[in-house]
């Protein structure tokens, strides 16, 4: 397995305020899988997502990625980590408003000795032409894309998504899934992506399901629905 | 709606309290330095008027040849002045050299060896001394002592002192308000109450200090007067130049030698008329008369001045902070738009907290300024200076206006004019956050990610970097200020002992018929020169080409001059200047093309030709009353006016560094400190707008190293840059202020910085910067990376 979590709590606050958001999650996904965590508000999966990202320290269990135990790791070990594997989308991009596209996309190029070319990742992304713009130029899709490549062109092991279709209309949201089904396709970029969106699912390998910080379903797709043909996004 | 924002001002100042207090102090203490200072000058200026005028102040002085007969004084005070004598003698310790063997100063008061002391019969109409402690002489024996004089030799009343042979007890210590600046000559540029100081004994006393000799130089007769608004200045001065030297009532031996030789013939009436004036002085024109005052109107104005500056630059400061508040809320403020609130009332909101800060800031400074520990601190330079007496302090209504309502209006107005347009944005916009196109900002730039990071930063950053520079700059002008006061004493005390290169000069009153041997010879007339207001001594020397003790060589010619590279620098004059002085004692106006300028920076000299000056000014081929020499010559002290040692020059140059040298470190402090803290803001504020960011960062798995190298690195440029361009324009701008602050001092301007000294302030600032950023170093890596995903930038 790629990605491997074991028995994972995580809990905030003490006394009257105490709240266990982990119970005990476990979790495995495949290289080159794309999985879906989904669930309620408040049923844990942003930050399970935040655990594997190395953002959060786990209270307990393991964090596994291509056999590197992450738990315990120190701040700057982490940052290696995130350095070398991880790629983030965030569904409200969190691009530098002071930088252009082309710029916002170096941010990360800057991070790896073996950047993906980054005129053909514009292209794919259907960006040409917008390099030179800020992102209070772009229309949300864009922005998105841009966050995407962003986060691709390091070329990540792991690509970890938190509601990147959460603040798009559904046309630009099926656009931005094509987009990370090509991706997968083509990189075979092993992603997770936290949603709520229950098409998403559909065009997955594996879908896992949160309830309460513990997980109620964890299945794999026998046939996926690709995203071009999903319905009620 | 005011009264729930108003819940909002003190949660923000709870929230930045650090921020504030940082900025607060500063107010503080800049408030706390403009009030004291200023609230000392006024005091200063008043009360010293105020006594002067109580003591009878001269409206002027005039020293004659030979004291005046009783018929001149009759006719003078029959116009309805007041005339008083005021001769003096000087006396030396003794050991100083041949002169002063038989003179002296010693006994249980303490070191005063070097010293010498001025002695003048007790004041009974003009010039009355001021009395700090103890009482006037009124019996033989008895002495008062000059104020600062003792304070430096430790005497005190009833401590006993041995003048010309005599003993005296000191009976009082005071103050004359003739010798406000305790020079001993009109010339000296710096007060040295170590060296010089005054003595007031009975009449009789003073007649048997003179028949018993043992004075440094001749008796000087010297006329104090009121002009009791019946005459002008000019009106007496016309008249006594009217009157001439009666040789036949002059006792005095050296001048019965001097009269003969010179064609006299003094048991047969005058062959040769004399005038008897030798210097008329109105007190506006005497260095030593209302200095302390003229020296404070300048720290008045520049304490003021200074004070308004620094306020609009932390008003600008707090205007950074209240700027980037509006920014994070634009959406909180679009949605009170949208709910009716109007845009005053924002503004009126805003304004609250920088106002309150500065107002509370401005009062405990302004407190703080006329407390014990600010108006009588400051209050002790002029004492320790100046002779003046002890006074009340006065609070001028101006003053406590000044230090209540300057620190709130300068950051109303400031903050208003930053900040009215940030709020005047349509409510839909700043609910969608949309910001203005930054055509700055947005510019097109080539190069490294990390350069154009850099540059974008900077660029987005620019009204904080401009605060920096700001700040840099305004540190930079009290640095200037400092080393430039720095410069001009350390200039003045090693210009003057390298440029002073003979041991004796002496100045005669009765020149022998030939030149003492071993001496060199020269011709000395003191005129007048105005600068910015005030009018100096500049001596006309006529001197031999080839004179050892000056690097002047002379050419023949009656309008021809080299003059000193103080008198150069003081005046702004150059080679093929034409230099225009007045000679006051015989009322004519002389031009002199200047032909160079030669290196001397001990006091204001045009040097030319001996004889073509003899020549000039009416004098015989063999004229002289000065003479240098490399040792010390036996002259007899009753033919000269003084005898100056070059240890002389060289100790009251020194005096310049000592007095100035705690007040150049007070100001490094100030300005470091005014540097630290606003750069540490600023840069923080920076930071702070970039906190999002920076956890972006961080989650992309950026190291600590690499955000800063991003984030903190690039300001290292704004400050090198600011550094650069601040460093030579905050000397430019001080080099022309501050020939204005010193123009009552009577010395060469010389304010040049060595390249060590640029480089040091480069470096120090750098490294202020460097520390700075170790602090804010700790903040960046307390940015979590999780914070991101909390927020939206």
């Amino acid at each position: 397995m790629y990605l491997e979590v074991k028995d994972l709590r995580k809990s905030y606050g003490e006394g009257g305020s105490y709240v266990e958001v982990l119970k005990g999650v476990d979790l495995s996904v495949e290289k080159g899988a794309m999985c879906v965590i989904q669930g309620a508000s408040g049923s844990g999966k942003s930050t399970l997502l935040h655990c594997i990202g190395g953002l959060e320290e786990a209270g307990s269990g393991s964090v596994s990625v291509d056999g590197m135990g992450i738990c315990g790791l120190l701040p700057e070990e982490l940052s290696d980590y995130r350095r070398a594997n991880l790629g983030f989308i965030f569904q409200f991009y969190n691009l530098v408003p002071n930088l252009t596209v082309k710029e916002n996309i170096q941010v990360c190029e800057y991070l790896t000795d073996s950047p993906l070319d980054m005129g053909e990742l514009l292209g794919t992304l259907g960006l040409d032409g917008h390099q030179d713009k800020f992102p209070a130029q772009l229309s949300g899709g864009q922005q998105q894309r841009c966050a995407i490549a962003r986060a691709l062109i390091k070329n990540p092991k792991l690509l970890l998504c938190d509601e990147p279709t959460g603040a798009l209309d559904s046309h630009t949201s099926r656009d931005i899934l094509e987009l990370l089904e090509g991706v997968n396709r083509k990189y075979g970029t092993t992603m997770l992506i936290v949603t709520h969106n229950n098409s998403i699912r559909h065009m997955v390998d594996q879908v896992v399901c949160l309830k309460d910080g513990q997980v109620m379903q964890d299945y794999r797709n026998e046939e996926k629905v690709p995203a071009a043909q999903l319905e009620d996004l | 709606m005011q009264k729930i924002l108003r819940r909002r001002i003190f949660r923000d100042l709870k929230e930045n309290k650090f921020r504030y207090l940082a900025l607060g102090l500063l107010i503080v203490l800049g408030m706390y330095i403009v009030i004291g200072l200023v609230g000392a000058a006024d005091t200063v200026i008043v009360q010293t008027a105020e006594t002067a005028k109580a003591n009878r102040a001269e409206d002027g002085q005039f020293s004659v040849f030979a004291p005046l007969t009783e018929k001149e004084k009759s006719s003078l005070e029959g116009e309805g002045i007041t005339l008083e004598e005021h001769f003096y003698l000087d006396y030396a310790p003794a050991g100083k050299s041949t002169l002063s063997e038989a003179g002296g100063l010693s006994g249980d008061a303490g070191s005063t060896d070097g010293a010498v002391l001025r002695v003048f019969t007790q004041r009974k109409h003009i010039d009355l001394v001021q009395i700090d402690s103890g009482r006037l002489p009124k019996e033989e024996g008895e002495i008062l002592l000059e104020r600062r004089f003792c304070e430096e030799h430790g005497i005190s009343a009833g401590d006993r002192i041995t003048l010309g042979g005599r003993e005296f007890t000191v009976t009082g210590i005071g103050t004359a308000p003739d010798y406000e600046s305790p020079f001993r000559s009109f010339s000296d540029s710096a007060v040295d109450s170590v060296r010089f100081g005054l003595g007031f004994v009975t009449g009789e006393d003073y007649s048997r200090l003179r028949e018993a000799g043992g004075s440094i130089s001749s008796e000087e007769y010297t006329y104090a007067y009121l002009l009791n608004g019946r005459m002008t200045d000019k009106q007496l001065k016309e008249q006594l130049k009217g009157l001439e030297v009666s040789a036949g009532d002059i006792e005095d031996a050296f001048f019965r030698e001097y009269w003969e030789r010179n064609g006299g013939k003094l048991d047969g009436g005058l062959a040769v008329s004399l005038s008897k004036l030798t210097r008329f002085v109105p007190a506006g024109d005497n260095p030593r008369i209302g200095s302390a005052g003229n020296d404070k109107y300048v720290d008045k104005a520049a304490g003021l001045a200074a004070g308004v500056i620094v306020l609009i630059l932390f008003a600008y400061v707090i205007s950074v902070f209240t700027v980037h508040s509006i920014e994070r809320e634009s959406g909180v403020i679009g949605t009170l738009y949208a709910m009716g609130v109007k845009r005053k009332e924002l503004m009126r909101h805003y304004l609250c907290l920088p106002v309150l800060v500065t107002f509370l800031a401005g009062v405990t400074g302004t407190v703080l300024g006329y407390s014990s520990f600010g108006v009588n601190r400051y209050l002790s330079e002029p004492y320790g200076y100046f002779s003046i007496p002890q006074v009340e302090v006065v609070y001028e209504p101006y003053l406590l206006l000044y230090g209540l309502a300057v620190p709130p209006l300068a950051a109303a107005f400031t903050n208003y004019l930053v900040i009215r347009k940030k709020l005047a944005r349509p409510a839909l916009a700043l609910i969608r956050g949309e910001r203005k196109r930054d055509r700055v900002a947005a510019m097109h730039l080539s190069g490294g990610f990390v350069r154009i990071f850099r540059l974008r930063q900077l660029l987005r950053e620019r009204r904080t970097a401009a605060a920096v520079f700001l700040g840099m700059f305004i540190s930079l002008l009290i640095v200037m200020l400092s080393l430039d006061c720095y410069a001009i004493c350390s200039y003045v005390k090693t210009e003057n002992a390298r440029d002073t290169r003979f041991a004796w000069m002496y100045n005669y009153k009765y020149p022998e018929a030939k030149v003492p041997k071993g001496g060199e010879e020269a011709y000395g007339v003191t005129m007048k020169k105005e600068v910015l207001g005030y009018s100096f001594d500049v001596t006309l020397m006529g001197i031999h080409d080839g004179n050892p003790y000056f690097d002047a060589s002379v050419e023949k010619g009656e309008d021809r001059v080299l003059v000193s590279s103080a008198l150069a620098q003081k005046y702004g004059i150059g080679e093929g200047d034409v230099l225009t002085l007045l000679d006051e004692e015989r009322d004519r106006y002389y031009a002199f093309r200047v032909d160079g300028i030669v290196t001397y920076s001990t006091g204001f000299f045009a040097f030319m030709d001996i004889d073509s000056m003899r020549e000039l000014m009416g004098e015989s081929e063999d004229y002289y009353n000065i003479v240098f020499s490399d040792h010390s010559l036996n002259i007899d002290h009753g033919r000269l006016y003084a005898a100056l040692p070059k240890e002389d020059v060289e100790k009251s140059a020194a005096v310049f560094v000592e007095q100035m040298k705690s007040m150049v470190i007070s100001l490094l402090v100030v300005s470091a400190l005014i540097f630290a803290v606003v750069m540490y803001l600023m840069m923080k504020v920076m930071i702070d707008r970039s906190a999002p960011a920076v956890s972006l960062f961080k989650v992309f798995g950026y190291r600590k190293k690499e955000i800063g190298k991003l984030y903190l690195n690039g300001n290292f440029f704004v400050v090198a840059i600011s550094a650069l361009v601040g460093i030579p324009l905050a000397k430019a701008v001080m080099d022309l202020m501050f020939p204005y602050m010193v123009a009552n001092v009577a010395c060469g301007i010389n304010l040049a910085f060595s390249w060590q000294m640029y480089a040091g302030i480069f470096f120090s600032a750098l490294v202020l910067y460097g520390i700075i950023n170790g602090f804010l170093m700790r903040r960046v890596n307390r940015i979590l990376p999780a914070e991101v995903l909390k927020m939206r930038e």
